[in-house]
């Protein structure tokens, strides 16, 4: 590669020296190739099992058989796509995903934060390490346990109920019968679950503000919560952004496995999802290309979603994934 | 020179070694290459003689085989020869036997045939998806066993059924090998054209040699089941229509026959797993009244659906009904397995949709200790007016998909047929249903009846895992299964009786394993989606009372607009490619 290297003396001014972007790869290689060697074995991971099955995507526009391949299975183009959209259940599927993902941003996003931020107030140690542990803990229970333990505290005659009838007077209702209630107690539930886990990055946000910069906001006279607005908020920003940004990049994508477990015909028309509908079609019939058509329609729009938060987020504030 | 190795370079070498793992852990899975036993240096000292004659005491004499087949002598090799064998895992053998070979009846086709099987077998649960990868891995074993027939409108097997395996090349075309090899087997399927029809193609192939249930006591076993001392208590007799299924259900619900003081019984639940109305879907209880079913069926050949029939609407209105007074149980739609259990066990439900095996073998032997007085029976499928005979009831096809195909990998098809075919043969049924005599069985004026070992289990395991143990007539294989084993599994009068009641004379309205053509199968897989997704959530608003029964014509509107009238046809011309078999 032909290279310049031209230096420039500029009378007590800094020395600019110029180099070509090879002898600039020699000289990091040469100083951090541990550091590399050490990454080596993850980007073979992701290369080998996540870049690399990427052409599998193609069976998308195959009509792919299994005792054909890959390479053996006729072509139809955009046909999968067609059968997505013109499904008799297509709109219900997509409004579902997105009314989900749009509540759970709306509630779910702030939660952690908010229980972070009242974490952090908290001065008794022990207290405070006992809250953090307690909801810490649901994160790693496994999803049918949780959806089993709502599923009989909404029961006919489950906790939930017996409250509602001895205290209030209210006859029995069978939530998770109830379309209107599917919503919210998919996203409750949720939030109840990772909340505690949530709140551990925000937390570690927390604590790489200066305390000086709290010294200052105390010295001008502000109360614990003009100083959680006006220093801590903003000192996370930049976390809350990135995260922001990144669960924006999710908002096609609700998990098949809760939605199965809690859905059932009587609420089909909030809960049945993109995923479960795939599921059914997909898995059940074994129809891949068809999941894989839905899946790359996800992907896209997912990734296009991205962008566009990245972007806004870069016009808006400082602050973006890249 | 002999220096230490220095910290740098030690790194290097370590990220090497890391980074090389890494790659090797990502190489091919370990194959397991057909095998083939050595030959031996002296003649097998296992090869049997001709089976002893006393088992053929009862077995009807060897019959005259055709001239053409060689008629079938054993043993077949003369030197041991090993083939390799794909199976799936059965739960109950799974929890006896880690692999098929130790189960008696592959010991002793052994001893008798010279031909060991190499089982290679999927984890329980697993079936498909490891037949789906050992299909795209495209190392085929010897034999394959494998529902490859599928089911009538059933989603088991990828769309295009078994021609598709066919044409494809994975397994063998058998009509001719069967007929100069398989004499056995082509006398059973001269003796059953019905089952003959059954087990070919549209196109008239063989696919793979069939598992058989070959009595008719073997293909009912689901039906209306209730308690039968609530019955007594009550005074009531067991209903047969369903304004007398009205007036039970009624005096459950008022009468306390679980004698609590509390009006908590639940008089009935149609659900039966894994969905809610599975018991009338799939048994065709209750609508069967109206001389119909929920989904696919044929009236004299032609297809219907049971939603676009005017019946559907009545049965609609009459499930309505008794839900609004509290005779079905309120979170019906809601049910899994555990709660069904959980109210049968509790004393709480009524009445239910079952299986003589699983809900009444089972719930009584776990109530027996707790309630004595406890007990299930089993009642005639229900008719709309009194005097009528029921015209629909669950009944199996003596075939229901399950083959064992010889792969196109396979360098020993004569011998693989005439190993297959002995299952066949009389020794071969009885070795199959029954076992070994002396050890897993006894012959008893004539009738071959089970040892203390099967049913008093020394390790007290459940007789259903204890069978499992000797031979194979519990769960499906490549045989003809003898309703004289299905006689015993059914230890209480209870079952045999209500088998009995639920056996429907003439019972035809049931679609046949039908094929889809492979250019159709994916619009009908899309139809059948999403026709069953819209029937399940509106016969469930409707029974509920959430929505009315005269909503039931916009749905059918719905349906219409779905398509369900392409799929009536697209199953018509499958049901006519299978008559003209």
């Amino acid at each position: 590669m032909a290279t310049q290297v031209a230096k420039r003396v500029n009378r007590g001014k800094r020395i600019v020296s110029h180099i070509g972007l090879g002898q600039m790869i020699a000289k990091d290689w040469k100083r951090n190739k541990y550091v590399y060697l050490m990454l080596l074995p993850v980007i073979i991971y992701y290369l080998v099992f996540h870049y690399g099955p990427m052409y599998g995507v193609i069976i998308a526009f195959q009509d792919y058989s299994i005792t054909k391949g890959v390479w053996g299975s006729p072509w139809i183009g955009l046909e999968n796509f067609q059968q997505f959209f013109s499904g008799f259940h297509f709109s219900r599927t997509v409004i579902n995903t997105l009314a989900i993902n749009v509540i759970d941003l709306l509630f779910g996003f702030p939660a952690p934060i908010v229980l972070a931020l009242l974490i952090n107030e908290i001065h008794l140690n022990p207290f405070k390490r006992l809250v953090q542990t307690i909801t810490y803990m649901p994160h790693f229970v496994s999803v049918v346990v949780v959806v089993g333990i709502l599923v009989d505290f909404l029961a006919r005659d489950g906790v939930i109920n017996n409250v509602l009838v001895v205290i209030l007077g209210i006859s029995p209702t069978a939530f998770l019968q109830q379309p209107e209630w599917f919503r919210w107690l998919f996203v409750g539930s949720g939030v109840w679950q990772h909340i505690g886990w949530g709140s551990i990055i925000y937390l570690a946000a927390i604590s790489a503000i200066d305390p000086e910069q709290y010294e200052a906001a105390m010295l001008d006279g502000a109360s614990r919560f003009q100083q959680i607005r006006h220093v801590t908020l903003p000192g996370i920003m930049p976390t809350i952004i990135i995260l922001l940004i990144l669960r924006v990049g999710n908002m096609m994508t609700v998990g098949y496995e809760k939605i199965l477990l809690m859905y059932n015909p009587m609420t089909y028309e909030t809960a049945d999802v993109i995923s479960t509908y795939v599921y059914r079609q997909g898995i059940l019939q074994a129809d891949y290309s068809f999941s894989a058509a839905v899946g790359l329609f996800n992907s896209v729009i997912n990734f296009g979603l991205l962008i566009f938060a990245n972007w806004f987020s870069r016009r808006v504030s400082e602050t973006s994934l890249w | 020179m002999n220096r230490k190795i220095t910290r740098r370079e030690f790194l290097r070498y370590a990220g090497l070694a890391a980074g090389a793992t890494v790659l090797a852990s990502c190489g091919a899975p370990p194959q397991a290459p057909p095998t083939q036993a050595p030959p031996l240096a002296t003649a097998p000292g296992a090869a049997a003689t001709q089976v002893p004659t006393k088992a053929a005491a009862t077995v009807p004499p060897a019959t005259q085989v055709p001239a053409g087949p060689e008629p079938l002598t054993l043993p077949i090799v003369k030197q041991p020869m090993t083939l390799t064998y794909w199976v799936e895992t059965n739960p109950n053998v799974a929890a006896v036997a880690k692999n098929y070979n130790e189960i008696l009846c592959y010991q002793e086709l052994e001893k008798r045939t010279g031909i060991r099987l190499d089982f290679q077998q999927s984890p329980v649960g697993q079936g498909l998806e490891t037949f789906n990868l050992m299909i795209a891995s495209q190392r085929y074993p010897d034999m394959i066993e494998f529902g490859f027939g599928g089911r009538a409108g059933g989603a088991s097997t990828p769309p295009g059924g078994p021609a598709k395996y066919l044409k494809d090349g994975v397994i063998l075309r058998l009509n001719d090998l069967i007929d100069k090899y398989a004499p056995n087997f082509k006398k059973v399927m001269a003796d059953h054209p019905d089952w003959r029809k059954q087990i070919i193609t549209d196109e008239g192939d063989i696919y793979g040699f069939p598992f058989i249930r070959g009595d008719p006591f073997l293909l009912t076993y689901t039906g209306p089941i209730l308690r039968g001392d609530w019955l007594e208590k009550l005074g009531l007799k067991v209903p047969t229509t369903l304004d007398e299924w009205y007036t039970v259900l009624k005096a459950f619900k008022e009468k306390d026959p679980n004698g609590n003081g509390k009006a908590d019984e639940i008089p009935f639940t149609p659900f039966q797993n894994p969905k809610y109305l599975q018991g009338v879907r799939g048994a065709a209880a209750f609508i069967g009244a109206w001389g119909m079913q929920v989904e696919f069926y044929q009236d004299k050949g032609v297809v219907k659906h049971g939603a676009l029939q005017p019946g559907f609407k009545d049965f609609l209105k009459l499930f309505a009904q008794w839900y609004k007074e509290g005779l079905i149980d309120p979170d019906f739609v809601t049910y899994d397995r555990k709660m069904l259990d959980a109210k049968v066990t509790g004393d709480q439900l009524g009445s239910l949709i079952g299986n003589a095996g699983s809900a009444i073998g089972n719930y009584m032997g776990l109530m027996a200790e707790k309630n004595p007085k406890f007990k299930l029976i089993g009642a005639p499928y229900p008719v709309l007016k009194a005097g009528q005979k029921p015209t629909i009831g669950q009944q199996d096809f003596e075939f229901q998909g399950q083959v064992t195909a010889i792969s196109t990998a396979n360098k020993r098809v004569v011998e693989s047929i005439k190993y297959l075919d002995y299952a066949y043969s009389p020794e071969g049924t009885m070795l199959f249903n029954f076992g070994v005599e002396g050890v897993s069985y006894k012959m008893v004026d004539g009738y071959p009846k089970y040892t203390d070992l099967v049913m008093r289990s020394p390790d007290k395991l459940p007789v259903a895992q204890a069978m499992c143990k000797y031979f194979r007539s519990s769960f499906n294989g490549p045989f003809i299964q003898d309703k004289r084993y299905m006689e015993q599994y059914y230890e209480l009068p209870e079952q045999r009786d209500a088998v009995k009641n639920w056996v429907v004379e003439k019972n035809d309205t049931w679609l046949p394993a039908v094929t889809v053509t492979q250019d159709e199968s994916k619009k009908f897989a899309t139809i059948s989606n999403d026709v069953t997704t819209r029937m399940d959530e509106a016969i469930a608003k409707i029974i509920v009372g959430q929505q009315s029964v005269d909503s039931w014509d916009q749905v059918v509107q719905q349906l219409r607009q779905m398509g369900i009238e392409d799929a009536v046809k697209i199953q018509q011309g499958a049901l006519d490619r299978y008559n003209k078999r």
